[in-house]
């Protein structure tokens, strides 16, 4: 055996354990979730089916009505009612973890699991809504791009028309003005609509005349991390899971669709007695050698477009090719 | 040592591609033609197909099939030079389909419309048409396909008479039968002026509909049909050959229905749909029927369950020819896929 000489340092004498982890965890990447914080919320009962009827009576006619004094009963009027039904769901996702990831991992790991599981639910309703949004509602071609596509990249007027078409239907908006103040270069929004479209879109956003970035807005208070801009009665919220097609335009580019509503256009239902919830699986329930644990999350939904009076959208293309 | 979860289960060919849902998910997949096994048909027929999750490529795998008129096996996959369709495994809905782009020639401008294509659609098929040179009005749209051959099928839900020109190239994409949700929106191609109007979809609409349903009508002035625009209508009856729906909307004194030019393609607004809106339920007394309960197509729910594996019909794929039992085993290993080198 030989006997060095000279300075000991990390060349002749590596570290005994060559990595060592942060205090904390780098962030997991979630994407916005835009698609439940504008419709509402109810509840079904438990031991009662699993569909959900929402009813809504709709109005008498104002046709007529006036007695001309003969005693003569005008005709009753037999009210319309109106059923939207949705179908209660069940999702669930589990995470088995061996004793020994949890023996030399660093000891956040089983935290970390259930975060995820708590990302995951978030994240699966928002897409579970997305896709009502995309399956069930009507939508009209953008035409006022001019990228030479049908649909085309969105414009001022595109959005013009969906508001004429909510208008025309009696659908209220559902965000509050935010009033102007003497801040430069700010500009006030009126009560809106809610828009919601893909961040695919955000540059052609940018440039639709008359677009209000939400830097302009005269207050941030309140406001949405979500929140893009304002254009004409609409606030937009952008997500990179929003809904788009591809290979479904007339030149074969992926579409986007931007569903855009007021109040009381959709709804999510949760199931009483069945909370969404996290739970655990200890190792000698799991495993035979009590060496494999697990953890779970599960809940349930329902979702339905209860007014298609009040909601409407836009098919558009981004002005570049995708 | 990990063992692995099998799920079986068989079913009766009727030519047609299958899917099979599997919630547990699936590592492999296995079908065997029951039927053939014992046979020498000419000519040769696929007996066994089998599948590895991400070993292949959608619409591939492996498959043993019979020469003809003998009982020798050779064992290749579907993708080889004499390609056949194998399997498919989808996880999530929809989706656009394992198939490449493929070529139109022509489109008629009949009643109904019909496509000259060199493909291996099947009956029933959706195809998403674009760059329909010539008929750009319907660029976009999906459609149904029906009378399949190797060299065209038809457009049942597209009139195409009053078209001005024919198309003369475009191309296709295979989609999904539903969208993520159901009922789902559909594309109007025809609204007669009716007492109770008939409203035309692109694609077959009593998988998605029942009578008694509402319908909200979104046709834009481009269509003419203006006063239909925004309208909600009961469903009285369905035509499910026809791909029409009546309403209850007296649409008589209404403008007339008829697509846009293809020349104002684009610039001009596409497309009229309609989208579900709910339902009256009503009892007649004369007839008995009682509407509004559809408990199956009227509440919304999720269209499509996921995972599934999609085995492709036919005697050269894993789902087998009309009449043929086939078995089929799904196997999920515990500690999930171990194709990876070891």
């Amino acid at each position: 055996m030989s006997f060095p000489s000279g300075i000991t340092n990390i060349n002749n004498l590596a570290p005994e354990v060559p990595v060592q982890a942060l205090e904390d965890f780098l962030s997991t990447p979630m994407f916005n979730l835009i698609h439940s914080f504008g419709v509402d919320l109810y509840h079904a009962e438990a031991y009662l089916g699993k569909t959900t009827r929402m009813s809504r009576f709709e109005r008498l006619s104002t046709d007529g009505g006036q007695l001309d004094g003969s005693g003569i009963d005008p005709n009753s009027e037999v009210p319309v009612r109106s059923d939207i039904d949705a179908k209660m769901e069940i999702y669930a996702k589990s995470i088995v973890v061996n004793e020994q990831v949890i023996l030399w991992e660093n000891p956040k790991t089983y935290s970390k699991f259930t975060a995820l599981l708590g990302q995951w639910m978030r994240e699966k309703e928002d897409l579970l809504m997305r896709d009502l949004f995309s399956s069930s509602v009507s939508y009209l071609n953008a035409t006022g791009g001019l990228n030479a596509d049908s649909p085309s990249n969105p414009s001022r007027n595109d959005f013009n028309n969906i508001e004429t078409i909510l208008l025309n239907n009696d659908a209220r908006t559902m965000l509050e003005s935010v009033e102007a103040t003497r801040m430069i270069s700010t500009g006030p929004t009126r009560d809106a609509f809610i828009c919601l479209a893909n961040t695919a879109l955000t540059n052609d956003i940018q440039n639709i005349q008359g677009v209000l970035l939400k830097n302009a807005y005269p207050s941030q208070e309140g406001l949405r991390p979500e929140e893009y801009a304002s254009i004409s009665r609409f606030r937009i919220f952008v997500s990179s899971k929003a809904a788009k097609k591809p290979s479904s335009s007339m030149l074969g580019r992926t579409v986007y669709t931007m569903p855009m509503f007021g109040l009381e256009a959709a709804a999510k239902i949760e199931q009483n007695q069945y909370t969404a919830v996290i739970g655990s699986r200890p190792a000698w329930v799991v495993s035979n050698v009590a060496q494999n644990s697990g953890l779970y999350a599960r809940f349930a939904i329902a979702r339905a477009i209860t007014n298609q009076n009040w909601i409407s959208g836009l098919n558009c293309t981004t002005f570049q090719p995708t | 040592m990990a063992f692995t979860i099998l799920t079986q289960g068989k079913f009766t060919s009727d030519g047609l591609g299958r899917k099979i849902p599997v919630p547990q998910s699936a590592d492999a997949f296995r079908t065997i033609n029951i039927t053939q096994l014992g046979l020498t048909p000419t000519p040769g027929v696929v007996i066994r197909s089998e599948w590895f999750r991400d070993i292949f490529d959608p619409n591939d795998g492996i498959r043993w099939k019979k020469a003809d008129g003998a009982s020798t096996v050779t064992m290749d996959t579907f993708g080889t030079s004499t390609a056949s369709n194998g399997f498919t495994y989808v996880t999530a809905a929809p989706t656009t389909e394992a198939q490449a782009t493929n070529a139109i020639t022509a489109i008629t401008a009949a009643s109904p419309a019909v496509v000259t294509q060199t493909q291996t659609y099947l009956d029933g098929d959706i195809l998403r048409l674009y760059n329909t040179t010539g008929m750009l009005q319907i660029a976009g749209m999906p459609f149904q396909i029906s009378t399949v051959s190797g060299s065209g099928y038809t457009l049942t839900g597209l009139r195409a008479a009053g078209f001005l020109a024919a198309g003369t190239a475009g191309y296709t994409r295979r989609i999904s039968k539903y969208e993520a949700v159901d009922p789902q929106y559909l594309y109007i191609t025809e609204i007669t002026k009716a007492l109770n109007a008939v409203v035309r979809t692109s694609v077959d609409p009593s998988p998605h509909y029942a009578v008694g349903m509402l319908l909200h009508f979104s046709i834009p002035n481009t269509f003419g049909m203006v006063e239909m625009n925004q309208l909600t209508g009961k469903i009285v009856s369905i035509d499910s050959t026809e791909y029409t729906m009546t309403v209850d909307i007296d649409s008589t004194g209404f403008s007339t229905f008829a697509f846009p030019a293809s020349t104002s393609v684009p610039g001009t607004t596409l497309f009229a749909t309609l989208a579900p809106a709910g339902a009256r339920t009503q009892y007649d007394p004369i007839t008995g029927l009682q509407t509004g309960y559809d408990f199956v197509k009227q509440p919304f729910h999720t269209a499509e369950f996921t995972p599934y594996m999609f085995l492709a019909g036919g005697a050269n794929s894993p789902a087998g020819a009309s009449g043929d039992v086939i078995v089929w085993h799904a196997l999920k290993s515990e500690t999930g896929i171990t194709n990876f080198d070891i």
